[in-house]
């Protein structure tokens, strides 16, 4: 069903008529993310960690990068995954990003953010894993509170994770969302890798 | 709960690990310690430093001595997921006795009554650094720290005790 919504979507004439992304509204229509949201009004006071080494995190004195740091007067496009070292976000979710990256900068995106409800010394030893980390910017929302506020929790006990994250993407200007996709089972890729959204940017 | 102590038997709960034919488990802690002369020892956090640098690496050095002694299973528990705790194992490639579980709900780090509370640092609730000595899942030697120091849970602690 999405991959059809895909095509329609990517004719001109329904491009040029309206800036909207139906997939992101179909797939998910109770997340609290959704064009036009202002990413940091839906999370107020919410910080990210960036992903570091335990030393990094003492010397910084653990400090935490708030929300409007990140996307005000940006374009960034950022995608969160149920969590680092697991199958689909190590060996397909990742690498979409990592291998559009020129595409991401020819369109004048400043930063490909990666997300997850993880703490940062993991997220931090997954990036260098993967060698991804020189390429996307890698953020742990170690309490959930980030994805609860945006609607986007999900609880994968029974995958043995606890609560994480839906796997999802979005475009966000300025703070503004511009697009957002979020996959019917976390388990899924079909409509959160870097090809579908940078048809949308 | 009051924190596990020396005489006690500890209680029976469900961790993950992968086991040896890389296949996800939820067992139970009973079904795993029981009958057997066992090294538990926690770490608040995987990819930390001293839980890298030092608390791991000292049982690593150690195993053959502590079998030695007549340990069966030296055993490393954290409240990361199993993924990860997999994923950490794996970073200590001259590893070849001590295994990973994952706590990951952190229901039996509560059933311990070693919670530590490390929101400030990015970590979230975990547990508190400890070693002990497990015989047919009696406690028999408890080292347990404060909170993430490293002072009386390694590997010689656990040694000079047997």
């Amino acid at each position: 069903m999405a991959m059809s919504i895909l095509k329609l979507r990517n004719s001109p004439a329904l491009r040029s008529a309206a800036n909207i992304s139906p997939i992101g509204v179909l797939s998910r229509a109770f997340s609290k993310l959704s064009e036009g949201t202002d990413i940091t009004s839906a999370a107020p006071g919410v910080s990210l960690q960036k992903a570091r080494s335990w030393d990094e995190g003492v010397s910084s004195k653990f400090s935490t990068t708030p929300l409007t740091d990140i996307f005000k007067g940006k374009k960034v496009v950022i995608f969160g995954l149920p969590g680092a070292y697991t199958g689909v976000c190590s060996q397909q979710h990742v690498p979409s990003y990592k291998s559009h990256m020129d595409k991401f900068k020819a369109k004048g995106i400043d930063s490909v953010i990666c997300v997850s409800v993880n703490d940062p010394y993991t997220i931090n030893g997954w990036a260098e894993k993967i060698g991804a980390k020189d390429a996307i910017e890698f953020y742990g929302d170690f309490d959930g509170k980030f994805h609860k506020s945006l609607g986007l929790d999900k609880d994968l006990s029974a995958a043995l994770l606890g609560p994480r994250s839906e796997r999802w993407s979005a475009y966000v200007e300025d703070g503004k969302v511009k697009a957002v996709n979020v996959e019917e089972a976390p388990s899924d890729f079909k409509v959160t890798g870097a090809e579908v959204i940078l048809g949308q940017i | 709960m009051a924190p596990i102590a020396v005489g006690n038997v500890v209680p029976d709960g469900k961790i993950f690990l992968f086991d040896e034919n890389d296949q996800l488990q939820t067992v139970s802690v009973h079904s795993l310690l029981a009958g057997k002369k066992v090294i538990l020892f926690g770490v608040p956090g995987a990819f930390t430093s001293a839980c890298s640098l030092q608390h791991v690496p000292s049982f690593i050095e150690k195993a053959e001595p502590l079998k030695a002694k007549g340990v069966n299973e030296i055993i490393c528990y954290g409240m990361n997921d199993p993924y990860v705790m997999k994923a950490w194992g794996k970073t200590f490639p001259e590893n070849k006795h001590v295994k990973f579980v994952s706590d990951g709900s952190g229901e039996y780090t509560k059933l311990l009554g070693l919670e530590l509370d490390l929101k400030d640092k990015g970590l979230g609730i975990r547990t508190r650094r400890f070693a002990m000595l497990l015989d047919n899942l009696k406690v028999i030697v408890a080292k347990i720290e404060t909170g993430g120091e490293f002072t009386v849970s390694s590997a010689e602690d656990i040694l000079k005790a047997l």
